[in-house]
């Protein structure tokens, strides 16, 4: 299924956005964890509802992972999903000096922590760069510990098709892993593309 | 005579938004690459003075691209540009043989007080 939700300059543009915004994200959350953090290449792709958990499994890989899912609204709206991998909660654990105490709701309240402070930097920067503003719900967790591929179902997505914005954290010497999402349904992609068209026109 | 100066990055955007912050009174020769391993072919040809050099690109990154440099004895000033604008990250590439880190979004003051620290900018 082919969508041409956005042109090839905007889809540039909103790449380059993104990293800038995951930029200063990475470095939010490695003053916080006092560790280096490896950044990647954003990656942006069209998807149909039926196709975001098959997505999500995609990029997150195999195996167990957790999720936290905020949406956010303003002239940009959707939805920011932060994909954990297994024993993330276990390595922020250590490095926050958790000690032995981590219990599964202390687990949970990490991955909320750390996944808004990665998402309101990371968006937060990308809101700043399009020059409008961003605002966010609370945080609340999605998945606790399941199959990558049942992370989310299908049958609670409203939108008909989505744009996927993902974003990679991952800590070099740790099994942290952390993939950001922005899913954004097609209904809000107008305002994204006049946002996008300011910005190239900045240039 | 004019400087030759790279513009490394894989997003056309930053390359454009880099170059736009350039100082218009810098007697330079521009020419772009879109990956690391195109940088390095441009620099063994011997027509690179200033690298702009971004750190996170696929296949070749922008440390990769360092290391290859100072495995050739590092023959230009790199500058680099990226968003990874982590106290470590800027710390390991200056290690590296960088001369200075610009963060984006590129701010053209701050360009021009480093071409100006390093003399190739009166």
């Amino acid at each position: 299924m082919t969508m041409e939700f956005i042109s090839d300059d905007q889809r540039d543009a909103l790449q380059e956005v993104a990293n800038i915004g995951m930029g200063q994200a990475g470095a939010s959350i490695a003053r916080v964890l006092g560790e280096f953090v490896e950044l990647s290449v954003p990656r942006i792709s069209t998807v149909d509802a039926a196709g975001i958990p098959a997505a999500l499994a995609a990029l997150a890989g195999d195996g167990v992972a957790s999720a936290v899912r905020q949406a956010f609204i303003g002239e940009l709206r959707g939805e920011a999903i932060a994909i954990f991998s297994e024993h993330s909660a276990h390595d922020l654990a250590e490095l926050l000096a958790y000690g032995d105490a981590l219990d599964a709701p202390a687990g949970c309240e990490l991955l909320l922590d750390i996944g808004n402070v990665l998402v309101g930097a990371c968006l937060g920067g990308i809101a700043g760069l399009l020059r409008t503003e961003i605002g966010f719900s609370a945080p609340s967790l999605l998945a606790d510990q399941v199959a990558t591929s049942d992370l989310i179902q299908a049958e609670t997505i409203a939108a008909r098709c989505a744009l996927l914005v993902e974003v990679r954290f991952g800590l070099e010497k740790r099994v942290f892993r952390c993939h950001l999402v922005m899913l954004m349904p097609e209904d809000a992609l107008a305002a994204l593309r006049r946002a996008l068209d300011r910005f190239i026109e900045e240039f | 005579m004019s400087v030759s100066v790279l513009v490394v990055d894989n997003s056309p955007m930053a390359r454009k938004m880099l170059v736009r912050a350039l100082p218009p009174d810098w007697d330079i020769t521009i020419t772009q690459a879109s990956s690391g391993a195109e940088a390095l072919l441009h620099y063994r040809q011997g027509k690179v003075d200033v690298m702009f050099l971004d750190l996170t690109m696929p296949e070749m990154d922008g440390y990769q691209v360092l290391e290859a440099l100072r495995r050739e004895d590092l023959n230009c000033l790199v500058i680099v540009v990226s968003a990874d604008i982590q106290e470590a990250a800027q710390a390991r590439v200056l290690a590296m043989g960088a001369i200075s880190f610009i963060k984006k979004p590129v701010d053209p003051e701050r360009i021009r007080a480093v071409l100006k620290e390093y003399g190739l900018l009166v």
